[in-house]
């Protein structure tokens, strides 16, 4: 071997193996396997759920209504979730984002066609709802178009929102019965509210 | 009984990683911190490295055969005793003793080994036996823990030493004391302190990498880092083939272990193939630079014995700094990258297909688990198998966790990547010391 070769020939191999590796490395996604970066909370996002009725509506103005209160804090949601699950006492600009956030989930689902209308969940609200038998049979026979005409499902919504002590529900978040409780109390006062009001404007 | 003297000297170097592979079951057993167990790696090579020298200094008044004994006999009865340690102070004490008669048997070993083979193949045999030592300690350490315990990597070094002592005892060499002609080799002793640095990003991060992030059993790690001595081995005949310089070959073996290093901070997924290639740059740069630049470093310099212990010096203080050097950054990555991690993890619950009371469950088991394994990179299953799931929404809950799983690996993998390049740098600053010019002698 030349004297030129064996100078050269290790270093030349050397690099070439090097550039290599590290070529189909990059070429394969090296240097950006990185855990998921979070969305921007401002920007729309598309929300599905595989439950059905009422628990498909909470859990997609759950979601909107989360991402709308950390656009709000200027957070990412997964960092606001993170929070309120980690904090015991959420603070009052959490809540009140959080406020904003469901109102917001609730105008979105209304301006783009996908708030289902009130009549849709009148007989799985009834099913749960402590009343006697007489009265859910007779709201059960009220066609969808008297229902619909009634309450709306974005007003019903706004008001549930307003009347829930979301600080208390953040607490009991774990608690299953307790929280169906309070949901089930802020959407029979909401529903009466928005009939007494419909009432009121129709006399 | 030169093989039996060259396994020892072999099991002494191997003791400088032997125990990475361990440290997570040492972790627990022990109930201690990342913090303190680390010391069971760093007192090794603290007191090895600052050892090495005044033991040599020390050995010229002795006779060698008594001096390797003794040294031998000291790091058996401390390997016993780290195999008997139950708590980890007294293990940690352990190791400093340990690393002593390693000192003392490395340094009385070379004369002997001399002894029975003659200077050249002598310092070839032990050489030889370090640089196997070193590169295979993590894979036996591995392979131990899995298949016994921690307390096995121990327990199987106190037999072999034991017989080493009676082989040292029996080999007839009369000490004559040597001119102390030749100062130090700066430049190759300073090269190789680097290229530990550097080696220990390799073995050690790699190991802890595949074992911690990866959540991969010791056995599976030990088999994947065994790329790196089974490469190291084709050095050598790659050498003979391409027959380069030695400075040449050198600089080639610091670029290629630089390489490697830079190749593991940019890994495109926790597929242990990923791991190969760069492994086998470092395995290739590993056996090109250590046993040439301890014998650039030996080479006809007298006393032999002083520069052995320089060379052992320099090879574990690189791997003590190595360690002060990449510690601090990669537990500081680690725990920065809990915030991507728990990020990514709730995005995905939050979005994952599941029923709304089943995501409840799942974000509870998920906050249980995590608090529970603070500090660590948690393993999710545990919380996945305590859920109870109506049977059509397990395949949803078994896809999630496998997408958790792979974001953990990602955190992970990020979480190491800066330590591997400043791995590299180490090698390249290493390859800086071999390609400066030399001064030329004033005529």
């Amino acid at each position: 071997m030349t004297s030129w070769l064996r100078w050269t020939a290790l270093p030349v191999l050397a690099v070439a193996l090097v550039a290599g590796v590290l070529a189909v490395q990059v070429g394969h996604g090296g240097g950006s396997f990185e855990p998921l970066h979070p969305a921007d909370p401002c920007v729309e996002r598309e929300v599905t759920s595989r439950a059905e009725g009422i628990d498909a509506l909470t859990e997609r103005l759950v979601l909107l209504g989360i991402d709308g209160a950390a656009c709000r804090l200027h957070i990412n949601r997964e960092a606001l979730t993170l929070e309120l699950a980690q904090s015991d006492d959420p603070t009052d600009a959490q809540v009140d984002a959080l406020r904003g956030g469901l109102h917001d989930a609730v105008h979105r689902m209304k301006a783009d066609g996908t708030l289902p209308p009130i009549s849709s969940f009148v007989d799985e609200a009834l099913d749960n709802a402590d009343l006697n038998g007489f009265l859910k049979a007779a709201i059960r026979a009220l066609p969808d178009s008297v229902i619909d005409a009634a309450l709306k499902t974005d007003d019903v919504l706004d008001r549930t929102i307003d009347d829930l002590d979301l600080r208390e529900l953040l607490a009991n978040v774990d608690d299953q019965d307790d929280l169906n409780r309070q949901v089930e109390a802020a959407v029979t006062q909401a529903v009466k509210d928005s009939l007494v009001d419909r009432l009121r404007n129709l006399l | 009984m030169g093989p039996l003297l060259a396994v020892t000297v072999a099991l002494v170097l191997a003791d400088s990683a032997v125990v990475t592979l361990a440290l997570p079951a040492i972790l627990r057993h022990l109930d201690t911190t990342v913090g303190q167990v680390a010391w069971v790696l760093i007192a090794f090579n603290l007191v090895l490295g600052l050892a090495a020298v005044p033991t040599a200094i020390g050995f010229a008044r002795a006779q060698p055969r008594v001096f390797a004994a003794v040294g031998i006999a000291v790091f058996a009865g401390a390997s016993a005793w780290c195999a008997m340690a139950g708590s980890i102070e007294s293990l940690v004490i352990a190791r400093c003793v340990q690393a002593l008669g390693g000192a003392l048997a490395l340094v009385g070993c070379l004369e002997l080994l001399v002894a029975a083979y003659g200077e050249r193949r002598g310092v070839t045999a032990w050489v030889t036996a370090g640089v196997v030592g070193t590169a295979t300690g993590p894979v036996a350490g591995g392979l131990l823990t899995e298949a016994f315990s921690w307390q096995a990597i121990f327990v199987v070094q106190v037999p072999f030493a034991v017989l080493a002592v009676p082989a040292a005892l029996s080999m007839s060499h009369a000490a004559v004391p040597a001119p102390d002609r030749h100062r130090p080799a700066i430049r190759p002793n300073l090269t190789l302190a680097l290229l530990s640095a550097a080696l220990t990003a390799a073995l050690f991060l790699l190991v802890l990498l595949l074992v911690e992030g990866w959540q991969r059993s010791p056995s599976t790690a030990a088999v994947t880092v065994s790329v790196v001595p089974l490469a190291a081995l084709l050095a050598r005949p790659l050498a003979r083939v391409l027959g380069p310089p030695p400075e040449v070959e050198v600089a080639a073996g610091c670029f290629l272990i630089a390489g490697g290093l830079a190749g593991l901070g940019l890994l495109p997924s926790a597929d242990l193939a990923w791991t190969i290639a760069p492994q086998a740059l470092v395995g290739l740069g590993l056996g090109l630079t250590a046993d040439r630049l301890t014998a650039q470093a030996m080479e006809l310099r007298l006393p032999r014995a002083h520069h052995a212990g320089w060379t052992i010096g320099a090879r574990h203080v690189g791997v003590v700094v190595g360690l002060a050097i990449l510690t601090p950054v990669f537990t500081a990555d680690l725990q920065d990258a809990q915030v991507p991690a728990q990020e990514a993890i709730t995005a995905l619950v939050l979005d994952a297909p599941l029923l709304p009371d089943d995501k409840v469950k799942v974000a509870e088991a998920l906050g249980r688990e995590l608090s529970a394994q603070r500090g660590r990179v948690p393993d999710l299953h545990r919380a996945f198998a305590s859920l109870d799931l109506a049977p059509g929404e397990r395949p949803a809950a078994a896809r999630l966790e496998r997408d958790l799983d792979e974001q953990l690996e990602r955190a992970a993998t990020r979480a190491f990547r800066d330590s591997f390049v400043i791995g590299a740098g180490l090698a390249l600053l290493a390859l800086l010391t071999v390609a400066i010019p030399r001064r030329r002698p004033a005529r």
